[in-house]
């Protein structure tokens, strides 16, 4: 599974692991399914972006299953080193062992790897993905003294979330340029309310408000909030009405208390929440 | 009581001859013993003795009796000195309006404390507002039916404080013709108002309807009625000031039914109607239907604003056939499918309606059943008074942007309208005597179409009210909101060369700092050892380890190393007071406190653009409340370049240090920055003041009150301080640890850029 910490699988030499037993479910928004295949044709690295919660990384897990590849995914943090994807060292009885990182073990054993919300990494940590996203297609581990060729399964995909950019947090332009790119929305409301209901297991119904209640908080996108509640807040409201929370509190607990600490916004948005059922 | 009667009353213990006992009434001594009617007998002579005359005596007389059946005998006694006060301070004709006025404040307090409160409150004002006080006296029902003493004091303390020492303005309030007055009364009275849900209508606005309309209040100049609903024309919403008789949640819920309820009709209303010669009958009942198609078709997208509206439709089914009766069931009976009513015509309306379902959406459909239901009311020889008639329930609109009156509301009010707007800031009501300035007057020429940038060229000479900031009164220890009025400037760009010369003069400070920078300089990397997580192995710990694994001990965990840039997170505001007193030359030398504060900053630029560190310069002086200048030298979002240079160069002293109010705009500015720490560095010559504030102490406490919300808020503020006399008033404000004393002000220079270095490292 993908969840799986990177700790628990040291020095693993296939990433049986990594694969996905089930079929993900995912609603296709549009062609980025066909999209998606032809780029892995061609090992193009690529870039999912779009506003959180909208599927992005539902949709990676999704063609790893279609793909049959394993997918090994990193999220990515502020303190994240160029060693905490490449690997590192250690120490056991005998002496000191190098540890494959997530992005090597991709590299090495062929697999996707998945780096979500890259942004968030150092600069720095960035640039060691541009050898892999050129045609020589190798991670030289340094530390090491040793090149990795990619295997040929290996592909590499990002996610980018524009709604985060900011002077102090943006792609390098001479990272940005590796990358194809797939924009990832909300999908239009009879389709989001389908999603919402398959993975809450809520009526119709009760999806259709909940997508029109996300609606008024997208409204506010720029006018106070700086993202709408996402397709996964709305599935996580409709858990909670599904247990037989009230909708309103569900609603106040999924969504509106996390959104914003803002009063007057919040207030606006229950108030709002209340006009839609 | 006659003169003769008052007369021989007066006498009565007097040691006169004339008394005749028999004047004191039952009621009299009812209320006083024997020594209380003695006490009130001297206080009336007292009175009549000082030459007050009758008149006021007799008053005097007849209602102390009242004041001290409802309080207490003492109250009435004293209630003599404050007439006398009064006659002193304001005059005879004042002082004739306490007495009655003393017992209807008897009435509705009851209380001899809050009744001596009360009179104490009146001697205060009338020792600091006399002019005010027979208008203060003649509004005290209205006002005491809204306010308790407390509140009321707190309101007289507004008015005196608003008005800045001007007896004129200070009339103007009491006398309520300053709109302000009117807003602080509400809000005083707890009343919800406008302004204080503003932010919160306008966010439910967008998030419900995705309309981004400005908000108003109505025009003051607007009719009374016109205040009391709201209103809609050419996408700016007008909301009353306060919606009276509702308060908290109800009125809060009000102000969103109308808000949703405008919402409807900006969505759905189509074409505005022409007026045509539709009669007033008609037009109420065509604006009617719509409201109630527009409401329909709202609750079929936002079933939750049924309830939302439902609960401001209170009409029964009874009562007398009148023609706003009648529409307030019928707007019941179109929105309520639990409404019976038994009158014909408003059965009729609901059929009518409810036979059209599928022509909802068409905005033709009101004029046509309005038309056809104004024949029935005809017909029923009910009577309309158009004059009198207010839409029912309240949070419907008064229906006038649904309407063509063809007059032409010309397109820069609008645009005026709009460029207020976002500025988020109410029109400033002209009151100074000053006649406006050439500038504007010629602006006010220009035709139409060049009207817009004619306006911001304006603002650029003018300045532009941005914000409204709370000030805090020591007094009543409450912040009084939206006190202070912020209005930006761009300073006039001065010789750049003039800073550039400064530096290459003092080059070798420049090099000093230089030096200094570059030890403090972003992004140095440092290593860190023996660390649980790392990079890479640290070689002497891994040794260490490996030597007690042999030895077979447990080994130290901690083998790993890293490189971590020690990363600087901090943005910086210098705020310069650049008021009157900064002109004065500095002794020994032939530079103003400006120009050292000038080069100061200009060395403090310097080092903070080398070091990288988001930097913004302003500088601030004051006139009044409402005026609290407020210059951007240099932005952080712009670089540091030529053109900061000149407005550094360009800044020039002038009137108050109002610092609160400055403080709290700069830290605005401040907080939208991302850093971790966020640093606002105010440079000033002098204790704060400003001319429409004559107590020392007010200035101080508010600009103390602010750095404490502002540290609360994430925002360090420290304080260089130019006046080696201040030193425990700058204490008071920013905290004994956060002022530095320059006393040698020509080592300012020098002083400053270290100390940033010595703060920020």
């Amino acid at each position: 599974m993908p969840g799986r910490s990177v700790n628990e699988c040291w020095n693993v030499t296939n990433l049986d692991d990594y694969r996905l037993l089930e079929e993900p479910y995912y609603k296709p928004l549009g062609n980025e399914v066909a999209l998606f295949e032809a780029a892995y044709e061609n090992r193009m690295p690529m870039m999912l972006k779009g506003p959180t919660g909208c599927g992005k990384t539902r949709f990676i897990e999704h063609m790893a299953w279609r793909l049959g590849k394993p997918l090994i995914t990193v999220s990515c943090h502020e303190d994240m080193t160029a060693s905490d994807l490449v690997g590192r060292f250690l120490l056991d009885v005998e002496g000191t062992v190098w540890h494959d990182g997530p992005l090597t073990q991709a590299v090495r054993y062929g697999a996707i790897c998945y780096l979500d919300e890259i942004v968030e990494a150092r600069q720095d940590t960035t640039v060691i993905i541009h050898s892999l996203t050129d045609d020589r297609r190798m991670l030289p581990l340094e530390k090491k003294s040793e090149v990795v060729r990619a295997h040929p399964d290996f592909h590499l995909v990002i996610s980018y979330n524009p709604g985060y950019q900011s002077v102090l947090k943006d792609l390098k332009e001479s990272t940005k340029q590796r990358f194809g790119a797939i924009a990832f929305s909300y999908p239009e409301q009879a389709l989001e309310a389908e999603i919402v209901s398959h993975e809450s297991g809520v009526e119709r119904g009760v999806a259709s408000t909940l997508v029109k209640i996300a609606e008024r908080s997208r409204n506010l996108r720029g006018h106070g909030l700086d993202e709408g509640a996402s397709t996964r807040m709305l599935i996580h409201a409709g858990q909670l009405i599904a247990r037989g929370v009230p909708l309103g509190e569900a609603c106040e607990v999924a969504l509106v208390l996390p959104i914003t600490d803002d009063p007057d916004i919040r207030d606006a948005l229950s108030s709002s929440i209340a006009a839609c059922a | 009581m006659t003169v003769t009667e008052l007369k021989q009353l007066l006498q009565i213990g007097s040691g006169s001859d004339e008394a005749e006992p028999s004047v004191l009434t039952e009621e009299v001594r009812a209320v006083f013993d024997e020594t209380e009617i003695a006490r009130w007998l001297r206080a009336s002579r007292k009175l009549e003795q000082a030459g007050y005359g009758y008149s006021v005596v007799r008053r005097y007389v007849r209602h102390s009796v009242a004041v001290g059946r409802l309080v207490s005998p003492i109250a009435a006694i004293d209630l003599a000195d404050a007439v006398s006060i009064l006659a002193i301070k304001s005059g005879l004709a004042t002082a004739e309006k306490l007495p009655p006025a003393a017992e209807r404040a008897a009435e509705r307090l009851q209380n001899d404390q809050l009744y001596h409160a009360w009179l104490g409150l009146m001697q205060r004002v009338a020792a600091i507002a006399p002019e005010s006080m027979a208008s203060l006296l003649g509004r005290m029902d209205y006002l005491m039916a809204h306010l308790n003493v407390s509140r009321l004091e707190a309101w007289v303390l507004a008015g005196v404080r608003a008005s800045g020492g001007d007896p004129e303005r200070r009339l103007r309030f009491f006398e309520f013709i300053d709109p302000e007055a009117e807003r602080w009364l509400q809000r005083e009275a707890g009343e919800v108002i406008f302004a204080d849900v503003e932010r919160r209508l306008k966010i439910y606005l967008a998030a419900l309807w995705d309309l981004h309309n400005p908000m108003r209040e109505p025009p003051v100049n607007a009719p009374v009625v016109a205040r009391r609903r709201s209103s809609f024309d050419r996408g700016i919403i007008r909301l009353p000031t306060s919606y009276t008789g509702f308060r908290g949640q109800d009125a809060e819920d009000l102000y969103r039914a109308a808000v949703a309820h405008v919402g409807a009709h900006l969505v759905f209303s189509g074409e505005r109607y022409p007026l045509k010669k539709l009669k007033p009958l008609q037009v109420a009942l065509i604006s009617l239907i719509e409201d109630a198609r527009v409401e329909q078709l709202a609750i079929r997208q936002f079933p939750g604003l049924r309830r939302l509206w439902l609960q401001f439709h209170i009409a029964q089914a009874t009562g007398a056939l009148t023609a706003p009766s009648l529409f307030a069931r019928l707007s019941r009976a179109l929105i309520d499918p639990d409404f019976s009513d038994v009158d014909g015509f408003v059965q009729r309306g609901r059929e009518l309606f409810y036979a059209r379902e599928a022509d909802w959406e068409d905005p033709q459909l009101s004029r046509e059943l309005g038309g056809l239901l104004g024949n029935t009311l005809g017909q029923m020889r009910i009577q309309f008074n158009a004059r009198t008639y207010v839409v029912e329930p309240p949070y419907r609109d008064d229906n006038l942007g649904l309407w063509d009156f063809d007059e032409d509301l010309s397109q820069e009010t609008l645009e005026a309208e709009q460029l207020f707007d976002s500025v988020r800031i109410e029109q400033q009501d002209e009151e100074d005597e000053t006649p406006p300035d050439r500038e504007r007057e010629e602006v006010e020429e220009v035709p139409d179409e060049e009207q817009p940038q004619a306006r911001s060229r304006s603002i650029e000479v003018d300045g532009i009210p941005v914000a409204r900031y709370p000030e805090y009164d020591y007094v009543t220890g409450r912040e009084r909101p939206e006190w202070t009025t912020i209005i930006e400037y761009l300073p006039p760009p001065g010789s750049a060369d003039r800073i550039d010369t400064f530096l290459a003069e003092r080059s070798d400070v420049v090099n000093r700092i230089s030096n200094l920078i570059n030890a403090a300089r972003v992004g140095r990397h440092q290593r860190h050892k023996r660390q649980m997580e790392g990079e890479y192995l640290d070689i002497d710990a891994t040794i260490e380890a490996a030597i007690s694994c042999r030895a077979g001990e447990t080994p130290d965990p901690r083998v790993y190393g890293r490189w971590e840039r020690r990363e600087r997170n901090l943005s910086i505001l210098v705020l310069l007071d650049i008021s009157e007193s900064t002109r004065d030359t500095v002794l020994g030398s032939h530079l103003s406190v400006l120009d050292l504060e000038r080069q100061a900053t200009a060395l403090l630029a310097h080092a903070m653009s080398g070091i990288g560190d988001p930097f913004a310069l302003a500088a601030f002086c004051s006139d009044r409340r409402e005026a609290v200048h407020y210059y951007r030298v240099k932005d952080f979002s712009v670089p540091y370049d030529a053109l900061s240079k000149a407005r550094l160069a360009g800044l020039e002293s002038g009137l108050s240090t109002r610092i609160g109010a400055a403080m709290r705009h700069a830290a605005a500015d401040l907080e939208r920055q991302l850093t971790h720490r966020k640093l606002l560095l105010v440079v000033t010559d002098g204790e704060p003041s400003d001319v429409d504030v004559s107590d020392r102490k007010y200035l101080v406490e508010d600009a103390r009150k602010a750095v404490q919300s502002l540290s609360q808020k994430g925002v360090d503020v420290f304080c260089v301080g130019l006046d080696s006399g201040g030193d425990s008033y700058l204490t008071r404000i920013f905290g004994r640890r956060s002022v530095v004393q320059i006393d040698r002000l020509d080592s300012l220079p020098e002083k400053l850029p270290l100390l940033y270095l010595r703060l920020t490292n």
